[in-house]
């Protein structure tokens, strides 16, 4: 599903490989959920579902405040692009 | 000097030619924006004789008045003076509001409901969190203690003093914004007492207690990409 994503363009080949590796982690935790368990003890957090639960909330923190910065800098060129039209309108009269 | 007026509406073919007759006696022109209104605000508003503007799409207050600060200084404004459609603010204040910047001793003047003069009908829920944003400027953005209405929507300023207040807050935080710009600059700024006409309809449509929230929000998020 990402590589047919890629090939339409829809995000970039970097994207979908770094998308891939996470389906792959996931894949790989659901395939054997004591792998987690190794890595959490040596982050110093008792149980390797602590461990997922911790990265998901700051990895989906981090994406949601880009979304965030992203979204304001549309609404300020959507500004932009509705005033100009509206100034030169009203020149136009 | 020639006052230009900027109001922003949306929606408010009802209350709108009332305001437009009151403040005529006190400006040379009245600049209307109407912000994506669905209603007949921008027939209204042109019918009553004023320069009408139009976003296509509802963009915000703020995106609104500085349109229409931008049309007013290419339309020759020497004095600008922002006001809502609604009729909230009673228009015969222009001249008190204009008057320290026709003597000289201030670039910008706002309008402030707190300086004496009693709001009619002002619900205490509302002075409440009106008190409680004027507590956030001080602390959180840094604006003197002096400033006793940071909210508020009515002011002038000369065309000088526009040029140099680049405010972008699309929605409601451009108050505070324009605020801490001109705080920061070098521009001289006074507050003088305005009266506020409180209706049912006005409360209505007024600030919630979720809008004082997003425009702390706005107002965050404008620092970190400023």
């Amino acid at each position: 599903m990402t590589v047919r994503r890629a090939r339409q363009q829809a995000i970039r080949w970097l994207e979908a490989l770094m998308w891939m590796l996470l389906w792959g982690g996931i894949g790989a935790v659901i395939w054997r959920p004591d792998a987690t368990t190794a890595v959490a003890r040596l982050v110093g957090i008792g149980r390797g579902a602590d461990l997922m639960i911790y990265a998901a909330v700051i990895g989906l923190l981090i994406m949601v405040f880009q979304l965030h910065v992203a979204h304001g800098r549309i609404e300020r060129q959507l500004t932009e692009l509705v005033r100009k039209k509206t100034l030169d309108e009203w020149i136009g009269q | 000097m020639k006052v230009v007026a900027v109001i922003p509406a949306r929606n408010e073919s009802s209350r709108i030619c009332r305001v437009l007759e009151e403040a005529r006696p006190f400006t040379q022109n009245i600049i209307v924006v109407d912000d994506g209104s669905h209603d007949r605000t921008s027939d209204v508003a042109r019918e009553a004789g004023a320069v009408v503007l139009r976003h296509q799409i509802n963009r915000g207050q703020g995106a609104a008045l500085k349109t229409g600060t931008l049309a007013a200084l290419r339309h020759g404004a020497d004095v600008i003076v922002h006001l809502d459609a609604d009729g909230q603010h009673d228009p015969t204040a222009i001249p008190a509001l204009i008057e320290p910047l026709q003597s000289g001793r201030a670039d910008i003047v706002f309008g402030s409901r707190f300086l004496g003069l009693q709001p009619e009908d002002m619900p205490s829920w509302r002075r409440v969190l009106l008190h409680g944003g004027l507590v956030f400027n001080r602390l959180a953005l840094g604006i003197p203690r002096r400033i006793t209405d940071p909210q508020s929507g009515i002011r002038a300023m000369t065309a000088n003093a526009a040029w140099r207040i680049p405010f972008s807050q699309d929605r409601m935080a451009h108050a505070s914004e324009i605020l801490r710009l001109v705080t920061r600059s070098t521009l001289r700024w006074t507050e003088v007492p305005v009266r506020v006409r409180y209706s049912a309809e006005v409360l209505a449509k007024g600030q919630r207690s979720a809008d004082a929230l997003s425009i702390v929000w706005e107002l965050l998020l404008g620092a970190f990409q400023s």
